[in-house]
């Protein structure tokens, strides 16, 4: 779902991380969906040479994925025009969380993990040589001198550590051929809050490619490369990614900037495995859901679940957890520290708590839990507490009614089942659906005396993409004061000291308790942004192991 | 209300009169016949005048004197508060008119339904989880109401509660808690407010001014109503 305000927070992230050069020709790949070099070049008014910079930090930081189409002939205009860039706007959309995906690697390994991943958001992608380099660095600064074979052995070692976690992954090619039959319907698609329809088309485009882009399924998590020791040889600074590559050949200028060595020998390159991330993430986020609405008992064992079955389940957005018998459950349970003082029964009674009922397979009974269910529920509570903020206690019921039920229901029914004056369910009703709350009909019976009938109910899919471009707009709204604030900091101390209303110190401790709020908001408005965008989307990865979904313990 | 006998009972006057011995003019007697056919039902001060064709002044005029007499009364239709409706004296107004026990003189009876509402909330509270019966027969032993209730009442009043959040249906599993009732029959338990003094979550949205912002849609980067002149910002971040 990518909403007018969900490209307008994303190209102000990346204006602010990248300056505005970039900004404009993300915010053109995002809007007019995948375009070629010359198209790019003529709808932002940069000249070649920005706009080439722009794509190879955009790919650098993996916002942008190029791809092309399969040739038929001879007939095209030569390769340079074939080359496809497209926007990635979920990676965008992860720089916000950066913080949060190094607090779970920071909780789940040690700090060499950390650091690795830490250099690897901040570049975006990096060679082992430049992890072991930056790793030197960082032990100089610390100025706790290390022998350097040992160095590099550490970070090798967190690297296959977070290899096995997937945490890490190998970076996709940098330039996948798909097939040409689709060709027609991609260029210069129009991607736009007014087109869904579009949106999710260019959508499975968007799949297809990195379906095509995504390295082979063993290989992706795998530490051995054909040739580790070309990681000596490989020479390229990561901060100036752009300066190299510009002068080269024209018409490939925008492969990866390791380019000129990938001619001699393989380098491969490295990156953060957001799909994990976010798997680990929408986890948390269904337990900490079961632990509100439930209790600890349920909480503790659904992470048991999820825990014992992290290994088998592959897509990010799972509908419903791996099938586990309940012997297996109890062994999990028993391992975490608050689930030791749980007995069978209680184990039992709280999965009956979760909504899970036994499913005789064999001899045993076995369990899955509804994650998409869990979601659900979180996302109707999000959406609840708007309502009953914006519009009040009679509002909430009546929305929660037509939430619940699901179909059209007519105005006195619902004044009649939610105890609303007669006469102010109407105006209720019409407030919300002017906010695009909901969605009303009218019926118009013909009989002796005719009369009409207005009928009303929750569209989820719409409300959905209703509450979240509303979310990402109050992202860029919360965004945009936190740099006015600066701003009017600055200004202030600018100003001659007998002018200045509050001392300096005053001045700073509202900074900073404006900042907080400001911030620690937006942290959780990324949460409910997760909630209503990353962990809804059908998932992209490869099917193959789905197939081990099916396996049972 | 046209749906009745029509012109014909209006032309023909009445003989028997079991009703009061008090004499009325022939237009009293007009209408308070037709009052009284639509027995418990109450009928609209225009839909009389189409019926007897009467002019409105002698309409006005004996319905008043009709009043006085004590024959008619009038009360108030939930259905349309606006629209004078009148009932003959021996008549209760009927669930439809008056809306049924949940309200009073026509308007929803609000304290005494937030009465019944903490009522049932403290049953299930106190009973960890309840059934519709149980709820019900608690009330019926509790005596705190002079009303009889119906399960069907009762039923309205926690599915409201429902819709409240302040409790939630749970199936039976005849477990623990559920050990007393039968498994897979719907009860009704307190939600689960992770002692938020009885409030329900705030979600990430509500918390921040432009969640509930009625301005959001007008708010631009630069606009008139923008982040940074936003009145509602700045009440928030005064510290």
């Amino acid at each position: 779902m990518v909403t007018e305000y969900g490209i307008k927070f994303t190209v102000n992230l990346i204006n602010n991380h990248f300056g505005n050069l970039v900004a404009k020709v993300c915010e053109n790949l995002l809007r007019r969906g995948p375009l070629n070099l010359q198209l790019i070049v003529r709808y932002t008014e940069l000249t070649p040479q920005q706009v080439k910079n722009s794509l190879l930090i955009l790919i650098q930081h993996n916002c942008v994925q190029a791809f092309s189409y399969e040739q038929d002939g001879g007939l095209e205009d030569g390769p340079k025009s074939n080359t496809q860039y497209m926007a990635l706007f979920n990676n965008i959309l992860h720089r916000m969380r950066f913080s949060k995906f190094l607090e779970i690697i920071s909780r789940e390994f040690d700090d060499k993990c950390k650091e690795l991943l830490e250099g690897l958001l901040q570049h975006g992608r990096l060679t082992l040589k430049q992890m072991v380099e930056r790793a030197k660095d960082m032990a100089e600064r610390a100025k706790s001198r290390k022998i350097e074979g040992i160095c590099e052995d550490l970070v090798q070692e967190s690297l296959v550590k977070l290899l096995t976690a997937r945490y890490v992954e190998r970076c996709p090619a940098s330039e996948p051929v798909l097939a040409a039959r689709d060709k027609e319907e991609t260029p210069a698609k129009k991607r736009g809050p007014k087109s869904a329809r579009t949106a999710e088309e260019s959508q499975t485009l968007e799949q297809r490619v990195l379906a095509a882009a995504a390295p082979m399924g063993a290989q992706r998590f795998s530490a051995i490369t054909n040739n580790e020791s070309s990681v000596s040889r490989e020479t390229s600074t990561d901060d100036s990614p752009g300066m190299r590559v510009g002068a080269k050949r024209k018409y490939d200028a925008l492969e990866l900037h390791i380019e000129p060595a990938a001619e001699e020998e393989e380098v491969v390159l490295w990156r953060a495995n957001f799909e994990e991330f976010i798997r680990c993430l929408r986890h948390k986020a269904c337990i900490e859901n079961v632990r509100e609405r439930l209790d600890d008992g349920a909480a503790t064992v659904l992470r048991a679940m999820l825990e014992a079955t992290r290994s088998f389940e592959n897509k990010v957005k799972t509908e419903k957890s791996v099938p586990l018998s309940l012997n297996n459950i109890f062994e999990e349970v028993m391992k975490s520290e608050e689930g030791r003082g749980m007995t069978l029964d209680r184990v039992r009674a709280s999965l009956v708590q979760l909504g899970c009922s036994p499913s005789a397979r064999g001899t045993d009974e076995s369990y899955k839990i509804d994650l998409k269910k869990i979601i659900e529920l979180a996302q109707n509570d999000e959406v609840e507490s708007i309502v009953l903020k914006r519009y009040g206690r009679d509002a909430y019921r009546m929305f929660r009614l037509l939430s619940k039920n699901g179909c059209l229901v007519e105005t006195d029914k619902i004044a009649n089942t939610t105890f609303v004056e007669k006469k102010d369910a109407p105006k209720i009703l019409y407030k919300l659906w002017k906010d695009e709350y909901l969605h009303m009909e009218k019926l118009v019976v013909a009989g002796a005396r005719q009369s009409q009938f207005l009928l009303w109910k929750v569209n989820k899919p719409c409300l959905w993409k209703h509450v979240l471009d509303e979310m990402f707009h109050a992202a860029l709204n919360l965004s945009q004061r936190v740099a006015y604030e600066r701003e009017k900091e600055k200004e202030f101390l600018n100003l001659p000291v007998d002018k200045q209303i509050m001392s300096q110190e005053e001045r700073l401790n509202r900074l900073k308790s404006v900042r907080i709020v400001l911030e620690s908001s937006l942290l959780k408005l990324g949460d409910a942004f997760m909630l209503f965008h990353d962990f809804e989307e059908s998932s992209l990865l490869k099917l193959d192991d789905a197939i081990m979904l099916s396996h049972d313990l | 209300m046209s749906r009745l006998q029509g012109p014909s009972l209006l032309k023909r006057k009445r003989p028997d009169s079991n009703s009061p011995s008090v004499s009325l003019t022939e237009h009293e007697r007009l209408l308070y016949d037709l009052i009284q056919s639509k027995q418990d039902m109450a009928i609209w001060t225009r839909d009389m005048k189409r019926e007897t064709n009467l002019p409105d002044n002698v309409v006005t005029k004996s319905l008043k004197s009709l009043q006085t007499k004590k024959l008619i009364k009038e009360v108030v239709n939930i259905q349309n508060k606006g629209r004078k409706h009148y009932i003959a004296t021996e008549f209760e107004p009927s669930t439809e008119i008056t809306g049924g026990t949940w309200y009073a003189e026509g308007n929803l009876d609000t304290e005494f339904i937030n009465f019944l509402k903490k009522h049932c909330v403290k049953i299930i509270y106190e009973q960890k989880v309840a059934t519709l019966e149980g709820v019900l027969d608690t009330i019926r032993r509790s005596r705190a109401f002079n009303i009889e209730f119906t399960t069907q009442q009762v039923e309205e009043i926690v599915n409201v509660l429902v819709l409240d959040n302040e409790i939630m249906e749970v199936k039976s599993n005849g477990i623990g808690e559920f050990g007393s009732i039968p498994v897979g029959r719907v009860c009704y338990t307190c939600t689960n407010k992770g002692g938020n003094k009885g409030e329900p979550k705030i979600g990430a949205m509500a918390s921040i001014p432009c969640g509930v912002c009625p301005r959001i849609s007008l708010c631009t980067p630069d606009g008139i109503i923008s982040p940074k002149t936003c009145v509602y910002f700045s009440k928030w971040l005064d510290f």
